[in-house]
């Protein structure tokens, strides 16, 4: 009963009511869809990193992570691959050779990322063979590259074109080779397709006098989440000698915006609660001292304080869920389409590459973020509600009843 | 031993600092089942007394007894009780919520004093059919005259079963035909049902029925008529 007349008390004004409930409204689904892009955003850039290089795993001999020389390889890589091959929440891995150096042309030239990889390898863990725009991927012939469209742009090279590499030998030596450009790739990231370039793994090692000696283990779980689990076992299998990172290490400023935008998601939370805090004040003050001498009737018939103080804030509750009900209905419509389609922000594309985003952006609702949010809009209605209850229940019966 | 009971009750405003003593010294006695009327000129503090014996406001001095307890020490929260389970008020107007219908109205008391809901359903509809209200049920009170909101709040006083039922100016704000009307049938109350009732009035209609009659005079009483 007291539901029911809380609910019907809402409706009195009802005008007044419904510009509070616009604003909850408003605010959920601008915080709805702000969360949800702005994870999706970030998750994207997150699964472009694994995707195109960095995968779940990496392994490495101690310090290559923070001193990417050649010296710091691995020189027993069945050590490893042996550890990995018993791990069975393991997909894929790939071993590699990275090596900075130079790549030139005929007309120009370009500080690069040379990656020697198998090639039926390193198609597991990456997604650089789908991303071909032109031509084939490796063969594990020697004497291939593929590179990113952005350097073959650079060096002015199509497909079939050569170009040389150059790179210091693990003995100090110049180490040089020929390739012809056999693919041409197109990632999510411009700055990436500008810098790496992949061949044949033996190819490489020979060119660097690296004998049977890799750089890196990279590694594809089935599930990301399992990463650092899987990392802190294999840690422990290999001993201090190598470096085991799964990419939360690997890429820590992205994972550190994952944080950042987490908390901007709470200062969002944090303004849209405190409008709704002085909207409910606003509100129920207003609907409180129009009702001073129903209320002095009701203390008169017998209605304690503790009551009358809950009817308000049952009045204010019911308002916020009113709010949040349609907010999250509304908000949900709205993500829907955007969700499965994608934001196309092809217009600020450009932009975009550079921070290794699509031009499409997937936004992404987490249960997480639709609690927050279902939670929000009601708790500061009630908390907002208490002064207003304060007064209620402060008002004096007899002089309550002669209000007019 | 009396109903109610007042002890040289006194009661002194502060009306900017200026004292104002709306009572001052008033000791009576109601017997169960009486039908009293408080008449006086206005400002006599017939309100004021009502308000006192309906633990509404705490006196200056003096005491009030209902049904032998002393209340004029109690607390807000044990008053609320007091009146929530002995006294049913009917104001001059504007006594019903109004977003309640008139049943819903006379079921929020016994819903406010824990009666179960089908309970209160059943008294509030013999409520409504011995006050002759039945067909109002349904309506809100901005949907009814000012005579049937009067007589819900009657309805709504007498269902809880109070010791006594307070009626400050209650057709004040009513044609003489529909106070009469509402008179009828409180005086049916009192003689079926030996409910006490208290009255403030300058009705002259109100006071001839009254069986016993008080006259309050600068806060005094000046006149014990039965
Ligand atoms: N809350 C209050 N504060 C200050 N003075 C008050 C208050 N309530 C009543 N009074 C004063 O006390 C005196 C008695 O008032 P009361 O309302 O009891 O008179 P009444 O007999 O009911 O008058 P009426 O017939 O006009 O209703 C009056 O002088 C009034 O101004
Ligand atoms: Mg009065």
């Amino acid at each position: 009963m007291l539901l029911k007349l809380a609910w019907r008390n809402i409706w009195r004004n009802s005008r007044r009511s419904i510009l509070v409930l616009i604003s909850a409204i408003v605010g959920l689904i601008a915080i709805l869809l702000y969360e949800s892009l702005s994870m999706g955003m970030i998750h994207q850039m997150l699964g472009n990193q694994i995707g195109s290089h960095v995968t779940h795993i990496q392994i490495h001999k101690n310090g290559f992570n923070d001193n990417k020389i050649i010296q710091n390889n691995i020189a027993d890589a069945q050590e490893i691959t042996a550890a990995l091959d018993s791990e069975n929440r393991i997909k894929h891995y790939s071993e590699r050779v990275l090596s900075y150096g130079i790549l030139s042309s005929a007309s120009s030239a370009s500080g690069i990322l040379l990656a020697g990889v198998v090639p039926d390898q390193e198609a597991q863990v990456t997604i650089i063979k789908q991303s071909l725009e032109e031509g084939r991927y490796l063969s594990g012939e020697k004497h291939e590259i593929v590179i990113g469209q952005k350097l073959a742009e650079k060096l002015e090279v199509g497909l079939g074109d050569k170009v040389v590499a150059m790179a210091s030998s693990l003995d100090g030596d110049i180490g040089s080779d020929v390739f012809r450009v056999v693919g041409i790739y197109r990632t999510f990231s411009s700055d990436f397709d500008r810098v790496h370039g992949f061949v044949a793994l033996e190819n490489l090692q020979e060119m660097l006098d690296f004998g049977t000696r890799i750089s890196e283990v990279a590694i594809l779980l089935e599930n990301a989440n399992a990463s650092q689990s899987v990392a802190s076992i294999l840690k422990e299998t290999l001993g201090d000698r190598y470096e085991v990172l799964p990419y939360q290490e690997l890429l820590p400023l992205l994972v550190m915006q994952v944080d950042v935008s987490r908390q901007a998601m709470f200062v969002f939370y944090a303004i849209i609660g405190i409008a709704m805090i002085f909207g409910i004040i606003n509100t129920m003050l207003m609907s409180v001292l129009e009702r001073i001498q129903e209320f002095g009737v009701l203390m008169a018939v017998g209605m304690k304080n503790r009551r009358l103080f809950n009817m308000v804030l049952l009045e204010a509750l019911l308002l916020g869920i009113t709010g949040t009900i349609i907010g999250l209905i509304l908000g949900y419509l709205c993500y829907l389409p955007l969700a499965t389609n994608g934001m196309d922000l092809r217009n600020f594309s450009d932009g975009l590459g550079a921070l290794g985003i699509g031009a499409i952006i997937y936004p992404e609702l987490t249960p997480q973020s639709v609690v927050n949010a279902a939670l929000i809009v009601p708790i500061f209605s009630v908390l907002g509600a208490i002064y207003p209850a304060i007064r209620a229940v402060r008002l004096n019966p007899i002089s309550a009843i002669r209000h007019v | 031993m009396s109903t109610i009971r007042t002890v040289d009750l006194e009661k002194t405003y502060s009306d900017n600092g200026v004292p104002v003593h709306a009572l001052r010294g008033v000791s009576i006695e109601v017997e169960e089942g009486e039908f009293t009327v408080i008449a006086g000129p206005s400002g006599s503090g017939k309100t004021t007394l009502l308000n006192m014996i309906g633990a509404l406001d705490t006196p200056t001095r003096g005491k009030v007894f209902l049904d032998g307890e002393d209340i004029s020490e109690l607390n807000r929260n044990e008053l609320g009780e007091l009146r929530l389970k002995k006294i049913g008020f009917v104001f001059q107007a504007y006594n019903l919520i109004p977003v309640l219908s008139a049943l819903e109205n006379i079921e929020f008391t016994m819903m406010l004093a824990g009666v179960p809901e089908k309970e209160r359903h059943e008294r509030a509809f013999a409520a409504m059919e011995k006050l002759h209200i039945a067909e109002l049920a349904k309506k809100r009170p901005n949907e009814m005259s000012g005579g049937q909101q009067q007589r819900v709040a009657v309805a709504r006083a007498v269902v809880n079963n109070p010791t006594i039922i307070l009626a400050d100016e209650p057709t004040a704000n009513l044609d003489s035909e529909t106070g009469a009307d509402l008179l009828d049938m409180m005086e049916t109350m009192n003689r079926e049902h030996n409910i006490t009732f208290i009255f403030s009035s300058h009705d002259p209609q109100v006071i001839d029925r009254a069986r016993r009659l008080l006259i309050l005079k600068d806060g005094k009483i000046a006149e014990d008529r039965r």
